[in-house]
């Protein structure tokens, strides 16, 4: 049966029916409509399985479904759903995550006034990033595009209640939506040089040469820039860490794992464009490079454990991007998807944590947690190891073959620099773990924690399963004519070690796991000794190199005393001068031009006579 | 006889008419200044239509006109003369230049 792309849609439409009914009624419906969306969730993964099998056993064939949705003249635009290796990978890792973060959040949320908007949100982010993953043309994936970062502000600014969950909105709206100008513009240059927003057919152009180098490299620029602003990379990164002032399930769904990978995986689908700018992808690369190393260093300083988690992000997306940018596009895909699962986990764990301590964020109130919370701390380390690489958890699968695309695209420099990240990486991620969960406990709510209810513990327990297996995709198992997800992404990928990146790279990590396990879990070495020494970098780095202060004294300085401009402008020219000027001036010589009428009879009948001889003498003028 | 002297006649009414419009201070004088023009009007008329030489249907087609000016003005007239009466009945005279209401 090939039918995948033709109830692909099904996918997307049931999460959307499903936000309509629960937002509409939910509060009519027992259990204030919860498992509409939940229910939603569970068939978009049932049914991505059967995409998956049917995809497997019809021999990897690429289909596609579309439905008009208008036509202008002999061209019409389409909702296409397309259904090929990469939007697959991008469903089974949605459908999943929003499932499992759905069911955690029965636990989590639990006794919230607004439960139902909250799954109603949840319901229409999913639906949209889902159609997003699924488009075939440009035009469908932008709107998708910005209904997820709706759902995003939505969900950010769920509390709305705190003044700084709804600045965090808004900021997060305002910082994506510098990138998705740029997306639109882009996406509008490469419709005016091919008349076509379907994906494949621009591709194609792009490589017949039909587009001229200029409109291909601004319209790769703007494409980029759209990515960098969901992705959160440098210098857009700073709305991601904010963002975290959202609700943690949120933060693991639309933060950690889909929606912040939107901009890799349009990136990962425009690669092959991308490609034929020359020197172009060393662009992404070093952007992508810059973020990784910054957004780690910055990670390592910080004591809010979601803050940690969201700088970690962020300079995963920034690994995604450098390897992008080196042609490793499987190595790429793999690491959206075991980053996407690990770091859901983490975050699930962080919400777990704090649900133990009364909402407490700061982790250095916490400490000696693993005797309180089992489950929690133990599915936290494999997340953590994960992450920093370590065999044969998911995370050394990925980095490994990330790596060697690095190497093989780039050269032994970016591969140097990013090795130190992966030291970074691994450091960051065993000092959250060691404070949090080793040691002593510094506070009375870490004294009075308590481990959180199955329904929280049990999604934790499934992704860490994943975040422990998933790994072994990338090698070639006996499944059909599946060989390792590299070669399903990319047919020319063949999974292999380096025998010197992988145990460089595997040693580094350790050597960062051993470091911080010093530092933090047994404190032989004093990192409060260190942060002396380095005081000034120190601060620097806490301050998170001071951006958010640059980028508020630019709208303070610049954009508001322009808008203070404009305002003056629009008020004193525009609508003192432009507008009520017309208006002022008609009255004033209105009350001039009354003064003809004089009301006297003769007066009317002189200006008759003149007006008639003046009409005589014209008339026999022009006659003769 | 001959067209101009009719001409001359109208042209000498019609001006004692526009003389009268624009000199009287008397509401009623100036309605009569004005009969006296649409009358030199008249005179044209029947003048130009007494020396045309385009036949018998030119003739009686002058003349019809005239009749229907006058049944017109008759009907103008009076109505003029209700105005003036109501003009007078609120303000006790016809006297033009003291009725500037409308002045701006």
């Amino acid at each position: 049966m090939i039918l995948s792309a033709e109830y692909a849609w099904v996918i997307p439409g049931s999460a959307i029916i499903a936000f309509c009914l629960t937002s509409l009624f939910g509060k009519k419906l027992p259990f204030r409509g919860i498992f509409l969306p939940v229910t939603a969730a569970l068939l978009g993964f049932i049914l991505f399985c059967l995409i998956f099998l049917d995809f497997i056993f019809a021999d990897f064939s690429v289909t596609t479904a579309s439905i008009d949705w208008m036509v202008v003249g002999d061209w019409s635009l389409t909702w296409g759903f397309s259904v090929d290796e990469i939007s697959i990978v991008m469903l089974g890792l949605v459908t999943f995550i929003s499932l499992v973060v759905q069911v955690y959040s029965i636990g989590y949320m639990s006794g919230d006034p607004r439960l139902s908007w909250y799954f109603a949100v949840h319901a229409l982010f999913a639906g949209a990033m889902l159609a997003l993953v699924l488009a075939d043309n440009l035009l469908f994936l932008y709107f998708c595009w910005e209904l997820v970062g709706l759902g995003s502000y939505l969900l950010i600014g769920f509390w709305f209640e705190k003044r700084a969950a709804s600045e965090a909105a808004k900021k997060a709206f305002i910082t994506t939506r510098l990138g998705d100008v740029g997306l639109l513009i882009g996406i509008i240059l490469l419709f005016k040089a091919t008349g076509t927003f379907h994906i494949p057919s621009i591709i194609h152009a792009a490589q017949n040469g039909a587009i001229s180098e200029s409109t291909l490299m601004w319209s790769s620029l703007m494409i980029f820039l759209g990515a960098m602003g969901k992705s959160a990379q440098f210098p857009f990164h700073v709305w991601l860490p904010d963002a975290m002032e959202g609700p943690t399930p949120v933060s693991a769904l639309i933060h950690a794992a889909t929606m912040v990978v939107a901009g890799v995986y349009l990136i990962a689908r425009m690669l092959p464009l991308l490609e034929i700018v020359p020197g172009f992808l060393t662009i992404v690369a070093l952007v992508g490079l810059f973020t990784f190393l910054f957004a780690g260093v910055i990670a390592l300083v910080m004591t809010d454990i979601k803050k940690v988690l969201a700088y970690s992000t962020i300079s995963h997306l920034g690994l995604m991007i450098l390897t992008l940018g080196a042609g490793g596009l499987a190595a790429a895909m793999f690491h959206l998807v075991v980053h996407g699962f690990s770091k859901a986990l983490l975050f699930l764990g962080a919400g777990s944590v704090m649900h133990g301590m009364n909402g407490e964020t700061d982790c250095w109130k916490m400490g000696g947690l693993s005797r309180k919370m089992s489950v929690t701390s133990a599915t936290f380390l494999i997340g953590c190891l994960s992450l920093a690489g370590i065999i044969p958890l998911s995370g050394f699968f990925s980095k490994d073959e990330m790596l060697i695309a690095i190497n093989d695209g780039l050269g032994p420099v970016f591969l140097f620099a990013t090795l130190a990240g992966v030291f970074l990486s691994s450091l960051y991620m065993i000092r959250l773990f060691c404070v949090i969960f080793m040691g002593r406990s510094r506070s009375e709510e870490a004294n009075n924690s308590h481990e959180s209810p199955p329904v929280m513990t049990f999604p934790l327990l499934v992704l860490s399963l994943f975040g422990v297996l998933l790994g072994l995709l990338a090698l070639p198992l006996p499944l059909g004519e599946f060989e390792g997800f590299g070669n399903f992404i990319d047919p020319y990928h063949h999974f292999h070690i380096s025998p010197w990146i992988t145990p460089l790279s595997l040693g580094l990590a350790l050597t960062g796991l051993i470091i911080g396990f010093m530092c933090y879990g047994y404190s032989k070495i004093s990192h409060e000794l260190v942060a002396m020494k380095f005081g000034y970098l120190y601060r620097l780095v806490l301050s998170k190199f001071y951006i958010d202060e640059f980028y508020q004294w630019i709208i303070d300085k610049v954009v508001l005393s322009t808008a203070r401009f404009v305002s003056i402008f629009d008020r004193v020219v525009v609508n003192d001068t432009g507008v009520d000027g017309i208006g002022v001036s008609v009255v004033l010589s209105a009350f001039k031009a009354r003064l003809t009428q004089t009301g006297k009879l003769y007066n009317y009948g002189t200006a008759m006579g003149v007006g008639i001889l003046f009409m005589a003498v014209m008339w026999i003028l022009v006659s003769n | 006889m001959e067209l101009i002297y009719f001409q001359l006649l109208a042209a000498i009414l019609f001006c004692i008419g526009i003389y009268g419009v624009l000199a009287r201070k008397s509401a009623v004088l100036i309605l009569m200044s004005i009969e006296l023009m649409l009358n030199a009007v008249n005179i044209n008329l029947i003048g130009y239509a007494a020396f045309s030489s385009l036949g018998a249907a030119h003739k009686n087609l002058g003349q019809v006109l005239v009749i229907f000016i006058i049944t017109i003005a008759a009907a103008e007239l009076a109505l003029a003369m209700a105005i003036i009466l109501r003009l007078y009945r609120n303000k006790n005279n016809v006297n033009v230049d003291e009725l500037d209401i409308l002045k701006g």
